[in-house]
């Protein structure tokens, strides 16, 4: 059949030089060169591209996104508008995820989770936008009419998204009101985990790894009836710990009762 | 008196405005809400969408962050829910909500570089 030749996008130079740096150059020694190199272009001219970049962090290599995340933070003391741009752009995507659930993005979404974990390696997020994150992952679109396409129950997929982060930043929430936050989304996490039924071992081993590494002694509770009772029990706790110190009201409920809504509770159509 | 622990989160004041029509742009959006709110917002972002046929559209999107954060209230039951009908008579309904990380840029030094 007669079909028109394809043709290859054809880039302009500056465009293909910013893919250069970033796609081909950028590793752990030439990482200082890229960085001058970014703050040295028009930046007027490529901020909107130069964003998009960024966010193709799934195309280069896993074991590479701490750098682009460095960049940014590194991008921030001159150009703080695109640093931000770049957070929002990444909560935006994992959001988008949840809402979308296409198989075809799946390994687009771990690298983003990957992503935001270094962002908040290299302190550019604080650890409420990450708590707030894996919360999200935990109930999106649960209680919906669109609970079985958006998280059916033998997908595994939003675990493993949970894993990427906390295997990416964990290990920082050990100590002081970040620790608490940890062990209570763990008991939370649980909950879900537990909601799956059987899980595939490959899944089964990565939580494994993942409570050896951040909580070795934590219970792993083995019913939906133990994780439920470990939770009244934790809210009855934080119930006693906040009417101790009256002032800092319950942060985190306060925020559900807000008017606003939150993601957790708006339907995901597309339209 | 509320003492501020570090850590506790001060009151939010940066929305994102998610669901907006592909076509509709950074103008036509801020016509729609400057003459009750220019005053009111401190700094503003607009991220168009796209629509493309071989991975369908992409919403537009705008972050707003207000001087006060009784304005964010306001302006969410202003907007929140406020539908939009492009030519070919889609309907996009608009949802506001707190964007998930409140940061807002610090005004840059200019790169010497």
């Amino acid at each position: 059949p007669e079909r028109p030749a394809r043709v290859s996008k054809v880039r302009p130079p500056l465009y293909q030089y910013i893919r250069k740096l970033l796609f081909s150059d950028l590793d752990k020694s030439t990482i200082e060169h890229v960085l001058r190199q970014l703050r040295k272009l028009p930046w007027r001219e490529c901020e909107a591209y130069l964003l998009k970049c960024f966010m193709k962090v799934h195309r280069g290599k896993y074991g590479q996104i701490h750098l682009i995340a460095s960049l940014t933070a590194g991008l921030s003391r001159y150009h703080d508008e695109f640093a931000v741009a770049v957070v929002d752009e990444v909560l935006e995507e994992i959001r988008l995820g949840l809402e979308v659930n296409d198989y075809g993005m799946q390994q687009k979404r771990v690298a983003h989770m990957r992503f935001l974990g270094e962002l908040y390696n290299y302190e550019h997020v604080d650890s409420s936008v990450i708590f707030d994150t894996l919360y999200l992952i935990l109930v999106f679109g649960h209680d919906t009419a669109e609970q079985d396409a958006l998280d059916p129950p033998e997908d595994c997929f939003r675990i493993r998204l949970v894993i990427t982060l906390l295997q990416t930043c964990g290990h920082y929430f050990d100590r002081g009101s970040s620790k608490r936050k940890l062990d209570r989304f763990l008991i939370h996490f649980q909950r879900y985990i537990l909601g799956k039924g059987a899980l595939p071992l490959d899944v089964e081993f990565d939580l494994q790894d993942l409570f050896a590494e951040l909580r070795p002694n934590m219970t792993r509770y083995a019913s939906i009836e133990e994780v439920n009772a470990a939770l009244i029990e934790l809210e009855e706790h934080e119930r006693t710990a906040s009417a101790e110190k009256a002032s800092s009201a319950s942060h985190s409920d306060a925020e559900k009762r807000s008017s606003i809504r939150t993601a957790s509770n708006t339907s995901a159509s597309t339209n | 008196m509320k003492t501020k622990k570090e850590g506790e989160a001060k009151a939010r004041s940066k929305v994102v405005v998610r669901h907006l029509p592909p076509s509709l742009s950074r103008s036509d959006f801020f016509g729609q809400i400057d003459t009750l709110f220019a005053d009111r917002c401190s700094w503003t972002s607009f991220r168009p969408g796209k629509i493309s046929s071989r991975k369908g559209q992409q919403c537009s999107r705008a972050y707003v962050d207000f001087k006060r954060p009784e304005d964010v209230i306001n302006f969410a039951g202003f907007f929140d829910g406020h539908v939009f009908v492009n030519e070919k008579g889609a309907h996009f309904k608009a949802i506001v909500e707190y964007a998930p990380c409140q940061r807002v840029p610090k005004r840059s030094p200019r790169d010497s570089r």
